[in-house]
């Protein structure tokens, strides 16, 4: 799950001109660790919900990689 | 392309659906019910028109009754025309707040779902998508009974206006097309002394032509608009 979230990730750091990253840990900040800013984030939104039918942001902000997988297995 | 646009079954919504399709465009449109007119257009332009019934004071069910059911996650959406209005014509002492909340439904709640989930249908294909909300002259020049209705258009000038600037740097682009008075539906209940008046008003002293606004909408959806966002559009026959 995790390896599938690091591709998504890089894919947005990647459309929004930005480097990607390495690794995520469940600790990992979307922000202040992976670099995301609200477009950053709007766009992840998007990409998740079509792999995994969840919308992450609907119902609150969502900060780590923790409580995306959180909602993606609920 | 393929191009979002809600009113399409009569007026101007009908209007907007022929050129865009005369453009060799796609058109996802949506109206509560099926006009011979518009069945026409899609007999005309077989495969490029695409239709469902949707109330649009339902603001509720537009994620799934629109974006995940019908258009699909996977299709790539290059603009959004958000042409569907109700008028509610009334001065501000009969104000009726019932009313006033579905003119607001269908002018203004529904049309700002759309936009949340048309910008998310752009992101996910990296598409620099165009929005353009159908606005009135009346919010610009007032009119004795038109203050409820004005306040719905003056809603979504504001809303573009923002929407431009949230989402300019990932080339998305708003823009609101302000229309002077046509003879469709909308204006149907003004009587010809009153229609003659609000002509008076234009340097052109006559209605705008629906297809001088559509031409126009189709202009700001296409790539030859690509560095006007943010901005206000007159077609109102030179109203002042």
């Amino acid at each position: 799950m995790l390896d599938k979230l690091l591709i998504i990730i890089n894919t947005v750091l990647s459309n929004r001109g930005k480097n990607p990253i390495s690794a995520i840990t469940e600790n990992s900040h979307l922000r202040n660790d992976i670099g995301f800013d609200s477009l950053d984030l709007a766009e992840l939104t998007v990409r998740i919900e079509a792999a995994y039918d969840v919308d992450i942001f609907e119902d609150g902000i969502v900060n780590t990689i923790g409580e995306i997988l959180q909602k993606i297995e609920k | 392309m393929n191009i979002l646009v809600t009113g399409v079954s009569k007026g101007l919504g009908l209007s907007i659906t022929e050129s865009i399709l005369q453009k060799g465009w796609n058109v996802y449109g949506i109206s509560r019910s099926m006009s011979n007119e518009l069945q026409k257009l899609s007999d005309a332009y077989p495969g490029h028109l695409f239709w469902i019934s949707y109330d649009l004071s339902d603001t509720d069910n537009v994620k799934n009754d629109i974006f995940k059911d019908w258009i699909g996650f996977e299709t790539e959406m290059h603009g959004f025309v958000n042409n569907a209005a109700l008028a509610y014509d009334d001065i501000i002492t009969n104000l009726n707040i019932a009313s006033l909340t579905d003119m607001y439904k269908v002018n203004v709640f529904t049309p700002m779902n759309i936009t949340k989930y048309i910008i998310r249908q752009f992101l996910l294909h990296q598409i620099k998508g165009s929005i353009v909300h159908l606005s009135s002259i009346s919010v610009h020049t007032g009119y004795k009974g038109l203050s409820m209705y004005a306040s719905t258009k003056g809603a979504l000038e504001a809303f573009s206006k923002n929407t431009a600037r949230e989402w300019g740097e990932v080339g998305i682009r708003s823009n609101s097309l302000i229309a002077g008075f046509m003879e469709t539906e909308m204006s149907s209940t003004l009587t010809t002394d009153q229609k003659n008046r609000i002509y008076q008003r234009t340097s052109l002293k006559k209605a705008v032509e629906k297809t001088s606004v559509a031409e126009t909408i189709v202009f700001l959806l296409s790539e030859q608009s690509q560095s006007i966002t943010g901005q206000n559009i007159h077609v109102d026959a030179g109203t002042i």
